[in-house]
C-alpha cells in the first residue's frame, strides 16, 4: 500500500534513493553556496532488472580543511636515500622559492546506497595535498570537536574503515546499524505533527545529524 | 596590491606541485601485475589542473586513476564530474622495475627529451591547436608491487628565456580592468568555463573593447584579433595562489608567444576562481618584458628546467600506500572490525587485546582441534599452536574442518597441514606445528625409548610454559594426564573436551596447587571457601590406564556423532573466552546455570562461567556441574606436584611404565581398599578412617 512516497521504517528503496538524492542535491545547491554542489555518480554496467532509474552515489569531492603545519608529520613518506648531486639543473633565479605552506587536507564525501541496511551509508577519506591519505587520527583532528564527542558518547555513530562497494579501496565511513532506529525517531516527530515524511526529505533530514559528524552543517532553511 | 614601477625585475614563477591521488597507484599496480610486467618502456598518462579555487591553496597538477591508458571498464562512469576541474595534460610515465635502475635514469636527458617536444609543439603550430600541451609534464617512478611503495618524481618542463623575462608590472585583475570591463571579462570567463568545449582549454585570449565588451578567443584566432581590440590579453588557467607570482603555466606560454608572434611586451592574464566563478580580485594582470631571440638562437630549442622539489630538497617522493593495498593488511583491519563492532553494539567491556594477545596450545588436532581452532580465530585469536603426531588420513576431512582432500594424498602430518589451512584462512596468523606424540601413563616403555619420551616430556612442557591456554584434545583419557599436570605444575590455563559416541564433556581445570597462599595450604581444604576447581582426573578412582588395548574397534578410534565435535569444540573456546574475559581468570568460581546471581555474572559480561559442561545428544540435553579439585587426585593434588617437582624424570618414568604407581602415591590404594572393607564390614562402627572422604 505504500506508494513509495513515503518513509516506512526509517528506510529507503534503492528507487527512493535515488529520489532522494536528486531532491537533497538540488536543494543543496540552492541553499548551501558556501560548499560546492553534490554531484550524481551513475552506476554503470550494473544489470538493471526493475525500472529504468539508474543506481549511483553522490558525490562531494576536494573539500579543503587548512590545517596547522604540526600536522604535516603525519608523514607516509620512506627515507629517500641521497639527494642526487650528478648534473644538477643550473641554478634557475626565474623559479619562486616557496616557503612551507600550512598543510592543506582535502575530503571526499560520498553517500552511498546500502542494500543490506536499506539506508544511506555516508563514506569518507582525507589526504593531503601530494595524494598521501589521512589516517584516522588525523582526520579526528580535523573534525570539529563537538563531533569527536557525538562520536564518543553516541552509539549511533560510529567511524569504521570498509570497502568503498564501487572502488574497492578502504574508505572511511559512518556505519549504518543506527541509521533505521534514528530516522524513524525524526519521522515520528512528522508523523505526530500529522503527516509521513515524504521520501525527498530523507536525505536532508538524514543530513543534518550525519554531516555534523563529519563538520559539513546544512543551513534550516533546507529543511522546508 | 604590489606595483612594480619603473625598475622591472626578473619574473618569478611559482613552480607547480603535483598530486596523486590513491586510485593512480592501485590502477597502475593492476596494469603492472596484469599487463606490463616487466615491461618498463614510457607509458603516456593524463594529468588534470585547472585554475586557482581558493585564496590560500594552489591547485595542484593531479593524476587520477583515470591518467592512465584506458583498459577495463570499471563499474563507475569516469569523471562525470567537473571536467571544468580536469583539463586534461599530455604526460609520459617512466616506471623502472628496481630502485637502483630508478636512481640510475638520466633525468637531464629525459627532461630535455620532454621540452623538446614542447618546443616542436610551438614550432609546428600544434600548441595553438591544443595548447594544453604547454603544460607537457614527465614522472619517472618506482613501485615496489611487494612492499606497495611507490617512489615518484614530477618534472614540469619549462623552456628557460635568455635573458629572463623581466616583470613591469603585477596587480590585481579587478585593479587593472575598469568596473564595467571586469564585469564583462568576468562574464566572458564564466560562460568559457561553463561550456564543455572549452572549459578545459588552459590557454586563451582575452580581447576588450573600447566599449568595455569582454570576449575570450582561442589562441589560434590571434591574426583574427588583430586591430579588433582595446586591450588584448594572453590568458591562462593558473593554479597558483600567490598575489605576487604568476603559475608556471606561463613560462612556456612567454616562449610560445616570443616564438610565434615576436612580442617583446606581454600582458598576461592568470585567471583564478573562487567557489566555480571567476574571481578578478585573487586573478592577476601582468605586463613581461621579453627580450626577443636572434637569428640562429630562434631556432634552437632553449634549455629546460622543472624537477619537482619535496620539501625544498631535489630528491624524490614516496609514498606507502601498505595500508590499503596490503591484502593481509585488509584483512587483518577487516577482522579486526568485525570484533569491534561486537564491542560497540553488544558488548562494551569486551577486552579485546587479551584475545589478540593470547597463545593457545592445542593437544590434538583432530576433529575437535579443528574446530576449536576455527573457533578461536573468530574470536580474533592470532596465536595457535598444535600438537599432533598423527597423519592427515582418507576419513579425515569431513570430519576435521582443516584438512581437504589434498592434504591425505599428501600424507600431510596434521599439525603441518592444520597450520597451513590456518595461513590460508587468514594470512595474519601466528601459528606453527610440533609433530609430537604425548606420552602416557600405564603405557609401559622399553630402555631405549627412555630418552626419547622423556625428550617429549620435556618438550611438553616448555610448549605449555610459553603459552598462556592449553586445550586438551585427544582421543584418549591417558593422553591428558601429563598435559592435566604439567598445567596444574605452571598453573595455566587448561581447556578440557571429550567425547562419547552421543555426548561430551567440556571443563576448564582449576588453577594448580601451588597457586594457592601458604596458610590456606595447611587448611583442611574441606573447610575453606577459596577451594581449587577440579580437573579432569580428580572425579577419577582410578587413575588413568591403558584404556586402549582390548578395546573393541569401535572404543578404540573415537567413534562420535559428527554434530558433536563442533559443538563441543566450539563451547570450549566459549568457555576458553569466559575465563580470559574474567577479572580472576582461571581462579575464577564455578558457576552453574541456576545460578542467577552471585556467581560470575557482575563479573563477567558475558554471562555465567561453568566449571563442566556435559551433554547428551541424545537428549538434546545439556547441564553443567562443578566439581572441586580432589586430594587425590592422580593429575593436579599436591602429593603429585611436589612429587614431580622433586623428582622430576624418574617419578615421569614410573608414572609411565608402573599401572598402579600413581594411585599408590595419592592414595586411592589405600582409598580402595578402606572402600572395598568398608562394604565388608557393614556393621562395624570401628572404622578409624575419619580422613576419608570421598570428592565425587
Amino acid at each position: 500500500m505504500n506508494s513509495g512516497r513515503e518513509v516506512i521504517d526509517g528506510r529507503l528503496t534503492v528507487e527512493g534513493f535515488s529520489v532522494a538524492a536528486r531532491a537533497f542535491a538540488d536543494k543543496w545547491k540552492t541553499h548551501n553556496q558556501s560548499l560546492p554542489p553534490w554531484s550524481w555518480v551513475p552506476l554503470i554496467n550494473r544489470t538493471l532488472l526493475l525500472s529504468n532509474q539508474e543506481e549511483g552515489y553522490l558525490s562531494l569531492e576536494n573539500i579543503l580543511i587548512l590545517s596547522s603545519l604540526e600536522e604535516s608529520t603525519e608523514d607516509e613518506s620512506l627515507n629517500v636515500a641521497t639527494e642526487c648531486s650528478e648534473k644538477e639543473e643550473p641554478v634557475d633565479h626565474t623559479i619562486l622559492v616557496q616557503n612551507q605552506e600550512n598543510e592543506a587536507h582535502y575530503y571526499d564525501f560520498h553517500i552511498v546506497y546500502s542494500a543490506s541496511y536499506k539506508v544511506p551509508v555516508l563514506y569518507f577519506r582525507g589526504y593531503c595535498s601530494g595524494g598521501q591519505p589521512l589516517s584516522l587520527d588525523v582526520i579526528k583532528k580535523d573534525l570539529p570537536s563537538c563531533s569527536v564527542s557525538l562520536l564518543l558518547q553516541s552509539k549511533w555513530t560510529f567511524i569504521t574503515q570498509e570497502e568503498h562497494p564501487y572502488l574497492n579501496r578502504p574508505w572511511f565511513k559512518l556505519h549504518p546499524c543506527g541509521t533505521e532506529d534514528w530516522i524513524k525517531l525524526l519521522s515520528q516527530s512528522s508523523i505526530s505533527a500529522g503527516c509521513q515524511m515524504p521520501v525527498e526529505l530523507y536525505l536532508v533530514s538524514w543530513f543534518s545529524v550525519v554531516g555534523q559528524v563529519v563538520g559539513l552543517r546544512i543551513p534550516l532553511e533546507m529543511l522546508n | 596590491m604590489s606595483e612594480k614601477e619603473t625598475s622591472p625585475t626578473i619574473l618569478q614563477f611559482a613552480p607547480l606541485n603535483s598530486s596523486v591521488d590513491e586510485g593512480f597507484w592501485h590502477s597502475f599496480s593492476s596494469l603492472k601485475l596484469d599487463k606490463l610486467g616487466i615491461d618498463d618502456s614510457p607509458i603516456p598518462i593524463t594529468g588534470f589542473y585547472g585554475p586557482c579555487s581558493h585564496p590560500q591553496v594552489s591547485n595542484h597538477l593531479t593524476l587520477l586513476s583515470e591518467s592512465l591508458p584506458l583498459d577495463e571498464q570499471s563499474s563507475v562512469a569516469s569523471t562525470s564530474h567537473g571536467n571544468r576541474n580536469k583539463c586534461p595534460v599530455p604526460g609520459i610515465l617512466y616506471n623502472t622495475n628496481t630502485l637502483e635502475s630508478f636512481d640510475k635514469l638520466d633525468k637531464q636527458s629525459l627532461l630535455k627529451a620532454e621540452a623538446n617536444k614542447i618546443w616542436d609543439d610551438i614550432q609546428s603550430g600544434k600548441a595553438l591547436e591544443d595548447p594544453a600541451v604547454l603544460s607537457r609534464f614527465l614522472v619517472i617512478s618506482f613501485a615496489d608491487l611487494k612492499k606497495w611503495s611507490f617512489r615518484y618524481w614530477f618534472a614540469f618542463p619549462a623552456l628557460v628565456l635568455d635573458p629572463p623575462a623581466s616583470l613591469v608590472e603585477l596587480k590585481p585583475a579587478s585593479e587593472y580592468f575598469s568596473s564595467e570591463e571586469a564585469e564583462s571579462v568576468s562574464a566572458a570567463c564564466n560562460e568559457w568555463r561553463n561550456s564543455d568545449l572549452t572549459t578545459d582549454v588552459p590557454f586563451f585570449l582575452v580581447s576588450v573593447s573600447s566599449d568595455s565588451k569582454a570576449s575570450i578567443r582561442h589562441l589560434k584566432d590571434w591574426e583574427a584579433c588583430q586591430g579588433d581590440h582595446h586591450k588584448l590579453l594572453f590568458g591562462f588557467y593558473d593554479p597558483c595562489h600567490l598575489p605576487n607570482n604568476p603559475g608556471w603555466p606561463l613560462r612556456n606560454y612567454l616562449a610560445l608567444i616570443r616564438a610565434r608572434w615576436s612580442l617583446e611586451t606581454v600582458w598576461f592574464f592568470c585567471y583564478r576562481e573562487s567557489r566555480g566563478f571567476a574571481d578578478l580580485n585573487l586573478s592577476l594582470v601582468g605586463q613581461a618584458s621579453v627580450t626577443l631571440a636572434s637569428g640562429e638562437s630562434a631556432e634552437t630549442v632553449p634549455n629546460s628546467v622543472g624537477w619537482e622539489l619535496n620539501k625544498g630538497k631535489r630528491v624524490p617522493r614516496s609514498i606507502s600506500l601498505a595500508n590499503s593495498m596490503d591484502p593481509t593488511r585488509l584483512a587483518v583491519s577487516a577482522v579486526d572490525l568485525n570484533l569491534k563492532l561486537m564491542r560497540w553494539r553488544a558488548l562494551p567491556s569486551l577486552d579485546l587485546n587479551v584475545l589478540s594477545s593470547v597463545k593457545c596450545l592445542l593437544l590434538g588436532a583432530g576433529t575437535l582441534g579443528c574446530q576449536v581452532a576455527r573457533t578461536l580465530m573468530g574470536w580474533g585469536i592470532r596465536n595457535i599452536t598444535f600438537v599432533d603426531y598423527g597423519k592427515v588420513a582418507m576419513s579425515n576431512p569431513v570430519r576435521q574442518s582443516l584438512y581437504t582432500f589434498e592434504d591425505c594424498v599428501g600424507g600431510e602430518f596434521k599439525a603441518v597441514a592444520a597450520v597451513k589451512s590456518l595461513k590460508q584462512i587468514f594470512p595474519a596468523m601466528e601459528s606453527s606445528g610440533v609433530v609430537m606424540a604425548i606420552p602416557m601413563p600405564g603405557h609401559p616403555i622399553s630402555s631405549q625409548e627412555e630418552d626419547s619420551v622423556l625428550a617429549d616430556c620435556k618438550r611438553l612442557s616448555e610448549l605449555i610454559e610459553s603459552h598462556d591456554a592449553v586445550f586438551l584434545l585427544t582421543d584418549t583419557r591417558e593422553s591428558r594426564w601429563l598435559p592435566s599436570l604439567l598445567c596444574a605444575n605452571a598453573n595455566k590455563i587448561a581447556i578440557n573436551a571429550a567425547l562419547g559416541f552421543d555426548s561430551y564433556m567440556v571443563m576448564r581445570h582449576g588453577a594448580g596447587p601451588t597457586s594457592l597462599s601458604d596458610d590456606m595450604q595447611n587448611l583442611d581444604m574441606n573447610k575453606t571457601n577459596k577451594q581449587r576447581l577440579g580437573c579432569y582426573f580428580c572425579n577419577d578412582v582410578v587413575a588413568p590406564q591403558d584404556s586402549m588395548t582390548d578395546r573393541t574397534l569401535d572404543q578404540q578410534c573415537t567413534v562420535t556423532r559428527p554434530g558433536l565435535a563442533p559443538i563441543a569444540g566450539a563451547l570450549a573456546v566459549e568457555l576458553l573466552v569466559g575465563v580470559l574475559q574474567h577479572p580472576l581468570g582461571i581462579n575464577a568460581k564455578g558457576d552453574n546455570s541456576s545460578s542467577s546471581n552471585g556467581g560470575n555474572n557482575d563479573d563477567s559480561p558475558l554471562g555465567i562461567l561453568p566449571h563442566q559442561i556435559r551433554s547428551s545428544v541424545s537428549q538434546f540435553s545439556q547441564i553443567t556441574l562443578l566439581g572441586q579439585a580432589s586430594n587425590s587426585c592422580t593429575a593436579c593434588s599436591e602429593t603429585v606436584i611436589s612429587e614431580y617437582r622433586e623428582r622430576g624424570n624418574s617419578f615421569l618414568l614410573e608414572a609411565i611404565n608402573h599401572p598402579t604407581y600413581l594411585e599408590d602415591l595419592t592414595g586411592l590404594t589405600e582409598l580402595k581398599k578402606a572402600a572395598n572393607s568398608f562394604n565388608l564390614d557393614w556393621e562395624d562402627d570401628d572404622t578409624d578412617d575419619e580422613d576419608v572422604a570421598v570428592h565425587m
